[in-house]
């Protein structure tokens, strides 16, 4: 090859596409290969045989040169094949067979000599070919099984296994942090109520039509069980006025499972904690009701009369305290006056005391609640926006303390339900007409903090039976609301409205602290799953995050003493 | 196999949490006892090489004796020895 050829192939090293030919036809790289020819080879004379020096060539040419006219001409190509690259793969699978088949090519199961279909856990391979490591070794099932039963072997399985129970055996769960904060990463649930998913509607033609369901409750006993009261239906005025229908969640079927009517609306009801075929109502002109399943009357069985020794005013709060041999139902009634009443003798009530504040003016009571294990104090919230504390028996009987914060009625009052490693009994929230829910502590007059993100009057709320930190409320807007204290303290961690977005009088929660149940003014039962979310493996870790967050969460409440401000200090 | 060896891998196999157990020999080429369909045994060899090596480079006098792989689903436990590899894998949060 001559030099000038390479030289000129090389003085064009920008050109692409078709190759030089090999006879340099193509005329503007020929002339420049010409020229070049000529001087290389003049050059050559002087210089060295192969002056292959690109950048020299290049400058020599442009000045040279100068403008030249290209004469094109075809060339000719030549082609050059170049074969696709070998891409080396290997095949995993050779080492150890994937699916059982391979298993059973080998012939028999060595371990239980089975020829079709093996089901032990061991099965030994013959390994072919091996394109990881270099060396490729091929093994039978003899050879396998002389090394197995090898001295060497024997000695290395005993020590290895050895030790290896005893890595095994040790603590797993070094991770674990006590701070919780590593679960919010990895979706382990501390959400509580992250999510509210629709499960079931109750709902009767005849009975719940046009009427406002005022009351719920879940039955202690059978926990599938729901008893809801019904207001008065102003389309038929032949019918009874007070409605109480039991509902089950077991089954599919969309009719109650009992259907109890009285001749006053109904305001509140309960089945008796202590009495599993009684169900109790509270009605508007301030009888006490008992219904009975037992009997096929859908009538009560019995009422208290209609004396000044009793109620006189609708009964908003109907509640069986004690224990299985003491208990006592307790009411009260708009006109402050509070009846202790035995189940057996509803003629007349055990006991009953007026509620007056400072002596002075009565408490017209909206809603009642006893914190838990407590059967002698409890927490009534009043139609004036004041909640009070009062005790039923001792030296300080009647109302001990008032608690101002609210600036509406209380629509709805609950005392911390769950029990766990910390005592949160003290804590009580309350919803009112002012468009608030506020947490209270017993120990403290005003109100801890003021959860305000609600646009309608807040009807209900309650406490979750289980989580320290969950509570659900409702609000005239349809509203369902899930606030987690755990997670954040500005907004619900879960918020759902019903269908049709008619406003929502009353929630309980189930008592496994798994559903929701929500009552409408149209006379819809709404129950809603409060999802969970995915759990961690471990439960009773979860629990007791679930309390240490609560447990944090309420010292920095204490320290900073937030009143009605909406300031969220929280570094977490 | 020996009754003895299989009892062992048995009760190794339902301790709790694990997954497989495995014995590759010293060059990572044949497995020798799988209980596992995934194929750790060549990867975790070549690791567990690697591993000993690292460890001897620092010390000469020095060898790997035990090889403990967290990950956030497993836990890998390797036993090398001159002529085997014994590993087992475990899921901690059982």
């Amino acid at each position: 090859m001559s030099p000038s050829k390479s030289v000129s192939r090389h003085s064009t090293p920008s050109e692409t596409g078709s190759q030089d030919s090999a006879e340099g036809a193509a005329a503007g790289r020929s002339g420049l290969s010409g020229v070049s020819k000529h001087q290389t080879q003049a050059q050559s004379d002087r210089t060295l045989q192969w002056d292959t020096d690109p950048s020299v060539l290049q400058l020599q040419d442009d000045s040279e040169l100068g403008r030249r006219m290209h004469r094109l001409g075809a060339s000719k190509i030549t082609q050059v094949d170049f074969l696709p690259r070998e891409v080396v793969s290997y095949c995993k699978e050779t080492q150890t067979p994937i699916t059982g088949t391979t298993h059973l090519s080998e012939g028999e199961c060595v371990r239980c000599a089975c020829v079709r279909v093996c089901v032990c856990e061991y099965f030994i391979i013959d390994i072919t070919q091996h394109s990881i490591a270099p060396s490729l070794q091929e093994l039978t099932e003899e050879e396998k099984q002389q090394i197995l039963k090898s001295e060497e072997f024997l000695s290395f399985f005993d020590c290895s296994i050895r030790v290896m129970e005893r890595a095994l055996a040790q603590d797993s769960d070094i991770f674990f942090d006590y701070s919780g904060r590593d679960l919010d990463d990895k979706e382990g649930d501390l959400q509580g109520g992250s999510s509210l998913a629709l499960s079931r509607l109750f709902y009767d033609e005849h009975w719940s039509k046009h009427r406002v369901i005022t009351c719920l409750d879940w039955s202690p006993q059978y926990p599938e069980l729901l008893v809801a009261s019904y207001n008065n239906n102003e389309d038929a005025p032949h019918e009874p006025d007070g409605v109480a229908l039991v509902w089950n969640m077991k089954f599919n079927k969309n009719t109650p499972e009992y259907v109890f009517h009285c001749q006053s609306p109904v305001v509140s009801v309960g089945f008796a904690r202590f009495h599993p075929n009684l169900v109790v109502g509270g009605t508007y002109s301030g009888q006490i009701v008992l219904w009975d399943n037992r009997s096929h009357r859908r009538t009560p069985v019995q009422r208290t009369p209609l004396s000044a020794a009793a109620h006189t005013h609708p009964v908003y709060c109907v509640n069986v305290v004690g224990t299985q041999n003491a208990n006592n139902l307790i009411t009260v009634s708009t006109d402050g006056r509070m009846c202790s009443w035995s189940l057996d003798m509803l003629s007349q009530p055990q006991e009953s005391m007026e509620l007056v504040y400072n002596k002075s003016k009565a408490v017209a009571v909206t809603g009642m609640a006893f914190p838990t294990g407590d059967v002698n104090n409890y927490v009534v919230g009043s139609e004036e926006g004041t909640v009070y504390t009062a005790s039923r028996h001792g030296s300080k009987a009647g109302i001990c303390e008032m608690f101002e914060g609210h600036q509406g009625p209380v629509t709805g009052l609950s005392c911390h339900n769950a029990v766990g490693p910390v005592d949160f009994s003290h804590l009580f929230v309350t919803s009112s007409f002012d468009w608030t829910v506020k947490l209270w502590s017993t120990k403290h007059n005003k109100p801890l903090y003021s959860f305000e993100d609600n646009a309608d009057y807040v009807y209900d709320v309650m406490w979750s039976p289980v989580h320290p930190a969950l509570f659900a409320a409702v609000d005239g807007m349809g509203r369902l609301d899930l606030w987690n204290l755990n997670n954040d303290t500005e907004v619900p961690t879960a918020s759902v409205t019903i269908e049709g977005a008619s406003a929502l009088n009353r929630v309980r929660w189930g008592s496994a602290g798994k559903e929701v149940a929500v009552g409408d003014s149209e006379g819809r039962l709404w129950i809603y799953d409060a999802g969970e979310g995915p759990v961690r493996t471990d439960p009773v870790g979860a629990t007791v995050c679930c309390w240490i967050e609560c447990a944090k969460t309420w010292t920095w409440r204490k320290g900073s003493q937030s009143i009605g401000q909406g300031n969220n200090q929280r570094e977490g | 196999m020996s009754a003895e060896v299989e009892e062992t891998l048995k009760r190794i196999q339902t301790h709790k949490g694990v997954i497989g157990t495995i014995v590759v020999n010293a060059e990572g080429n044949t497995t020798l006892i799988t209980s596992t369909k995934v194929d750790y045994a060549g990867l975790l060899h070549q690791l567990t090489m690697k591993a000993r090596s690292t460890v001897r480079d620092l010390d000469p006098q020095n060898d790997l004796t035990f090889l403990r792989i967290r990950s956030k689903k497993h836990e890998i436990m390797v036993a090398p020895d001159k002529e085997y590899l014994l590993i087992v894998i475990q899921n901690p949060s059982e």
